[in-house]
This record gives C-alpha cells, sequence and structure tokens, in this order.
C-alpha cells in the first residue's frame, strides 16, 4: 500500500510522516518548508506501508513550482490511498482543496490534524456530519501529541477500495463541465481509463488481495475526465496551450460560455463556487464559541508592530549570534589543545618523515577541526534555527522585512530562502521554489548563496571571532548584509520585472516542541556527519599527503597570483582550493598549512580578515552548485559562480585597502 | 449577494484602516493574482479585518475566516474593497 500524504502547507503532514515513517521529513511552522516529496516507510498494527510526504499545496491548480510538484506526483497517480491532512483551525480555507481531492474520485480519508488548535479558537466540530457531507472518512487527530495517527492510517488501509465521489459545487457551470469532460474521455483512446470511478473489489479486507485492487484502481484512474475538465477551465491560459494544444481549443470555448453566462472568467465562476460550498460546509458543521486570547496575540503585538518589531528582530539575531559565539567558544580551546597534545604524542611514537605519520596525521587535524571548530558552532546555531522555524517567527521576518526586499527587487516571501540560508545554501536554494516567478527565483538563490552558510559561519567564528574578537566577526556579517543589499539592487536594475509581491500565511505562533527540536537538530546534524565530516577528514589527509610529497608548492605557486593580489601567504593558496569542497576545509587546512593552530603567530589580524572574507563571498561549495544547477540551468549557475569569484576578489582587495590606511 | 454598483468602489484594500472590516468586491489583475488569492481561501464577498499593517510601504495582515494573511502593497492595491460598519 502506497499513501500519499496531501495538505495545505503548515497542515502538518510532516509530523504524521515523522510520527509513523522515522523522522524523514523536517517540519517548521512555515509554509513551504517541505520542497520536495519525501519517500518512507510506516508500521501501523504490524503493517508495513509506503508514504510519501508531499509538499504543501493550496490547490491542484499550481502557482508556484512546488505546488506543481505535489500535484504532477497526484496526478500521475503512483499511489493508493489519499491521506488528506487538515489543520482544523483553518477548516474553511482546507476544505478547498479537499474538494479538488474528491474530483480525483480515489481512494481518500480526511485527517483533521490540530484540533486542539481548533478548539483554543473556540470552534467546535462535528467530524461525522463532515464525513457525512464528504462521502470520506473523516479522522480527528492532534498530531503533535501523537492523537489519531494511527486511526488516520487505519482507516486509510480499509479505504484502499473505496473511491471518493466528485463534489458538485458549481451546478450552474456543472453541464459544461460534463461536456467537455466527455470531449476529453473520447480523445484519450486508451480504453482503461473509460470507466475511472469504479473499482470491483471487496472492501473489509486489506491484505494481499487488496494490493491487487488498488492496483487495479492506480491503472484506472489517470485523472478521471471530469477532474480534467474542471482544471483545465481553471488552468494558467499560456500552460494550457503549452501543454494541451489539442484541447485549448475546446477549453477556451468552455470557459467562454461561462464567462458570458455568469459574466466573470470561468477560473473566477469555479473557484467562487467552491469557495461558498466551503463556507456553507463550515457553517453546518462547525460551532464557533469566543476563542481564547493568549500569548499569542500580545506576542504578535510586540513581534509584528511598526517600530518595536524591528528593535526585536534585531535583538532576537543578534542575541542567537552572540549565543552561538559563546557557546563555541568556551569549548573550542580546549578541544584543540586536547587535539594539539595528540599530535604531539603521534611524533614520539611514529617516524616524523613517514607518509603513515602525514596521513594519520591529517586524519587527526581533520577530526580535530571537524569537533573543535566546526561542530561547537553549528549545534547551538541548528537548535536555535529549528527553534526559531517552529515557533512561527520567521513568517513575521518576512512580514517586517518586505518593504526592505523590494529595494532588492524582491519581495517578503524571499526571506525564507535567505533567512535558511544562514544555515545550509542547499536548502535555501531549493526553498526559492515557493516564489512564482523565475527571476525571484533567480535572484533569491544568488543572494542567499552569498548569504554566510553555517559552514562560513563556523570559518568567521572560528577564525575572525577567535582570533580578533565577536565584534569583528559580527562586523563581517554586517558587511555581508551591506553587500547583499547592493548586490540585489544590482540584480533587479539588471532585471527590472516586476515581481508579483507578497502574499503569505502568517501562521499561529506553536510552542517548539522539545522532540522536535531536538530531532530536526539531528536530522540537519546527520547530513554534517555522514557527509562533510569525511570529507573533512579525507581532505585533510590529502592535504597532509600533498604536504608530505612536497606538492603544495607547485600548487601554491600556480596560484600565487591570487595570493599574492589578496596579501595572504603563499601557503593558503593550496586551502582556498579545498574550500570549494566544503566551506569548512579551508579552515581546518588553514591550520594544517601554516602548520599551527596559533593562526596569529604566522598571519596578521589583516590577513586573518582578508582570508575569511574571500571564503566567505568565493564561489559556493559543490552541494551548493549542484543544487543550483538543478534550480537555475547552468547558464545561470556559471554566471552566479563568475559572479561570487568577482565580488570576492574586489571585497577582499578593498579591505585590505581599507586595512592599510588604517 | 454581490452589488455591482459597488464593483467601481474608489477604495483599495491597501487604503483600509487598521482594524476596519471590509468586504471584497473584487480581485484585478488576471488570472495569476486571482489565482493566489484564491488559494489562500480570499474570494470576492468575503468579509475581512484588517488586523495590522508593516512601515514604508510594508504589507498588512488581514484576517480572513480565522487565516491571517499578509499581502504586500502592491498585490492590495489590486483588490477592491468597500468599508462594512
Amino acid at each position: 500500500m502506497k499513501v500519499a500524504l496531501v495538505g495545505q502547507p503548515n497542515s502538518g503532514k510532516s509530523t504524521l510522516f515523522n510520527a509513523v515513517g522515522g523522522y524523514r521529513s523536517l517540519t517548521s511552522n512555515f509554509a513551504g518548508t517541505t520542497v520536495e516529496y519525501t519517500y518512507g516507510q510506516g508500521r501501523v498494527d504490524g503493517t508495513v506501508f509506503e508514504l510519501v510526504d508531499l509538499p504543501g499545496l493550496y490547490s491542484l491548480t499550481p502557482t508556484s513550482p512546488v505546488e506543481a510538484t505535489s500535484s504532477d506526483f497526484l496526478l500521475a497517480g503512483r499511489w493508493d490511498v489519499i491521506v488528506n491532512v487538515l489543520d482544523a483551525s483553518q477548516l474553511a480555507r482546507s476544505l478547498e482543496l479537499t474538494l479538488e481531492l474528491l474530483d480525483l474520485e480515489a481512494p481518500l480519508v480526511v485527517c483533521l490534524n490540530m484540533m486542539d488548535e481548533a478548539a483554543r479558537k473556540g470552534m467546535k466540530i462535528d467530524s461525522k456530519a463532515l464525513s457525512a457531507a464528504l462521502g470520506v472518512p473523516v479522522v480527528e487527530a492532534i498530531g503533535g501529541r501523537g492523537q489519531g495517527i494511527v486511526e488516520t492510517f487505519r482507516t486509510a488501509q480499509h479505504q484502499i477500495a473505496h473511491c471518493s465521489r466528485p463534489f458538485i459545487y458549481a451546478a450552474e457551470a456543472e453541464a459544461v463541465v460534463k461536456r467537455l469532460a466527455e470531449r476529453i474521455s473520447a480523445d484519450v483512446s486508451v480504453p482503461a481509463s473509460a470507466e475511472p470511478s469504479e473499482t470491483t473489489a471487496e472492501a473489509n479486507a486489506p491484505s494481499l488481495a487488496s494490493v491487487a485492487v488498488a492496483e487495479a484502481a492506480t491503472a484506472a484512474l489517470s485523472p478521471p475526465p471530469r477532474f480534467q475538465a474542471l482544471r483545465w477551465m481553471q488552468s494558467d491560459p499560456h500552460e494550457l496551450w503549452q501543454e494541451k494544444p489539442a484541447l485549448a481549443s475546446a477549453v477556451e470555448q468552455a470557459q467562454a460560455e461561462i464567462a458570458r453566462r455568469a459574466g466573470q472568467p470561468a477560473d473566477a465562476v469555479i473557484s467562487a463556487a467552491r469557495h461558498a460550498a466551503c463556507l456553507a460546509l463550515f457553517e453546518r458543521v462547525v460551532r464557533v464559541t469566543r476563542p481564547k486570547t493568549d500569548w499569542r496575540e500580545e506576542l504578535d503585538r510586540a513581534a509584528m508592530h511598526p517600530i518595536w518589531g524591528y528593535p526585536l528582530l534585531l535583538a532576537v539575531f543578534l542575541g542567537f549570534f552572540r549565543l552561538i559565539f559563546d557557546v563555541g567558544r568556551l569549548v573550542e580551546a580546549p578541544i584543540l589543545n586536547a587535539f594539539d597534545t595528540l599530535v604531539a604524542l603521534l611524533t614520539q611514537h611514529l617516524d616524523a618523515q613517514s607518509a603513515l605519520f602525514a596521513g594519520i596525521k591529517g586524519a587527526v587535524q581533520g577530526t580535530a577541526g571537524a569537533v573543535a571548530l566546526v561542530l561547537p558552532y553549528l549545534l547551538p546555531f541548528l537548535v536555535g534555527l529549528a527553534i526559531l522555524e517552529d515557533l512561527g517567527y520567521l513568517s513575521r521576518v518576512g512580514y517586517l522585512m518586505d518593504a526592505a526586499m523590494h529595494r532588492l527587487g524582491l519581495h517578503g516571501t524571499a526571506t525564507l530562502p535567505m533567512l535558511l540560508g544562514y544555515g545550509c545554501s542547499v536548502p535555501a536554494v531549493m526553498a526559492t521554489r515557493i516564489l512564482s516567478s523565475r527571476r525571484d527565483r533567480f535572484i533569491a538563490a544568488f543572494l542567499s548563496v552569498l548569504v554566510p552558510c553555517s559552514a562560513r559561519m563556523t570559518v568567521i567564528f572560528a577564525l575572525v571571532g577567535f582570533y580578533l574578537g565577536p565584534n569583528y566577526a559580527l562586523g563581517i556579517y554586517a558587511l555581508n548584509i551591506l553587500v547583499v543589499a547592493a548586490a540585489g539592487h544590482v540584480l533587479a536594475h539588471i532585471w527590472p520585472e516586476i515581481s508579483p509581491g507578497m502574499l503569505m500565511e502568517v501562521p499561529a505562533y506553536r510552542l517548539p516542541s522539545p522532540r522536535v527540536v531536538a530531532l530536526k537538530t539531528w536530522w540537519r546534524l546527520r547530513e554534517f556527519v555522514l557527509v562533510a565530516f569525511p570529507l573533512l577528514v579525507i581532505g585533510s589527509v590529502i592535504l597532509s599527503i600533498v604536504d608530505f610529497l612536497g606538492w603544495q608548492h607547485s600548487i601554491n605557486a600556480a596560484l600565487s597570483p591570487l595570493t599574492a593580489l589578496l596579501g595572504l601567504p603563499r601557503s593558503v593558496g593550496l586551502t582556498l582550493i579545498f574550500g570549494v569542497l566544503r566551506k569548512e576545509l579551508s579552515l581546518l587546512m588553514l591550520m594544517q598549512a601554516l602548520g599551527t593552530t596559533h593562526v596569529l603567530a604566522v598571519m596578521t589580524a589583516a590577513q586573518v580578515l582578508i582570508f575569511t572574507l574571500f571564503v566567505t563571498f568565493y564561489i559556493p561549495c559543490v552541494a551548493t552548485l549542484a543544487s543550483m544547477m538543478r534550480e537555475l540551468g547552468w547558464k545561470l549557475t556559471v554566471a552566479a559562480s563568475g559572479a561570487l569569484l568577482t565580488l570576492a576578489i574586489v571585497i577582499s582587495l578593498a579591505a585590505r585597502g581599507v586595512l592599510a590606511v588604517l | 449577494m454581490r452589488d455591482t454598483a459597488n464593483f467601481n468602489s474608489p477604495l483599495n484594500l491597501y487604503q483600509a484602516e487598521d482594524e476596519a472590516t471590509i468586504r471584497i468586491l473584487r480581485i484585478t489583475g488576471g488570472w495569476e493574482v486571482r489565482r493566489s488569492f484564491n488559494e489562500l481561501g480570499i474570494q470576492p464577498g468575503d468579509r475581512v479585518r484588517v488586523l495590522r499593517r508593516a512601515p514604508f510601504g510594508g504589507p498588512l495582515v488581514i484576517d480572513n475566516h480565522g487565516t491571517r494573511v499578509a499581502v504586500g502593497k502592491e498585490l492590495a492595491e489590486k483588490i477592491r474593497v468597500e468599508r462594512l460598519p
């Protein structure tokens, strides 16, 4: 059995997925966190089944690439049953997607999640009445507390052979829709899809037999003609001509007929009718009493205040980085010393001139770097980010920053990828998919790559912060913000298209649960442990061996024009190359190349600063390049990399000039 | 339900005061704008409360059937509204 988890953004799909699927999916209190679908396996009552967590989507007629990912997956029909997760506290709006899903005429279960939140809002929902009205099972749940989850999947298992029936909401358009549907089914020559809604199976045995039945149902599915007719009548006219040229004129005729009768565009007529149906359903199944006002309202009064919101924002982020710095610094020195002792011990027991010693020394230094330089800063950062995300503060930041983002040629929604950029550029670039225009996606991706990710943060904190003091580290962040602003300004001039503007849900605050924060931190840390850590150790070993073989001189000589230009010691040339693999490598290797962890003994403060600035701004790491290729194509990726390299050189040179004057 | 006489209402959403309750009359600006609002459950005929707005021409936050949405200035100006008592 393959279960597709479908729901509007922020409805708690990922929480459900994690509860049975073993924590594979990131949740957060922000629309658009899951941008790709995640596969997993779940187990309920001893039955193992496949699970697909789809990115949130508001409707099956997508307006952004994230939504298109989900709707394409759903329409391809490679699943057996849909679990539609709803935020019960947003019932009226959430039902709009549910009504569309009913039109798929497929096995469907509705999971009314966040019932506690609904109760807080004073909503009493009669889920039995809702189930009766929709014609599919409705299960109440509180995903965060693990309530109703098993029940949901159990119901899904039983529902596998029952197909939903369309919910007729636009009666005035139905005749036209029906005619178009007939035209569509006549066009389809494949006989299997002629009768999509009939499955001939016994329902109550969710066993081996039902799997076969489900497969048959899926085969017969390929969105029913009526669904297709409705979808095309609401879709983007450009997309229609591109994807279904054969059908386009028939669809346009149908649209024109409805528009003539209603005096409004067909898509507006259909969605208005669906909206009205949802409101009517809401009235029927919900009793609303007085909502409880609590700290959330008070918090928003401060967090979204036209004046105080900004100092608060600044305080939150300064406090956040200060905390990371303090925690990291506390741990960095003792661990570094411990590893220094270890290397000294090695010298006593091994021949310092052998290749073996070089290899082992490299491995020890790589491990030391990862444990002493990277982890102390990365771990508190990840915990803090998880808390801010789960609380729901990030969308408030988007609200506050919208006006400023306009100066960068973007709008508030683009704040999410840029904030994620402080964590890691890879998810940041992927998160640009929540933006609907291609131009906005490019600018947001470019700027979010420019933002120092946590790897670069460790370089900044462990080098500049540790040796020159926290104010210098914060100074780099401030400079970075200025550079981001300038770059955005320039890009907005080069590409002066009007971006569609901000339209974003502001979710209710949620108290971050320690369990979710811990899991999320672990999930992101895993990425570091599994991918970055080996790279760091292997990179260190390679550097050590290159050093042993004496190759570093020719490589450094080749890079000497660059290092000389920046006024850096020749020996750091090699470390800059390795930084493209992982930004932390530059840091680790710097210590290695210099042959000491006491950087200031061999480099001046100015050199440390310039080195860090260059590493912060130049070409992104390979993982980021790969995700940029996927989202933007190679041309824009190459252009962006060239621009970043140039920018890094210019900034470093400018810093060199300024420092020389001082 | 919809009063055609008000379709040319001079008021747009961005001009509505904080704390005002308004009714959405019409969403202008083409398919994509209409879809984006419709997706978030915002439709002509809806009663909406304006909660607050960000300074410097920033977005305003509206409450529509319990859903809170931040609407940027340029989009808010595409919505024709009327004040409700």
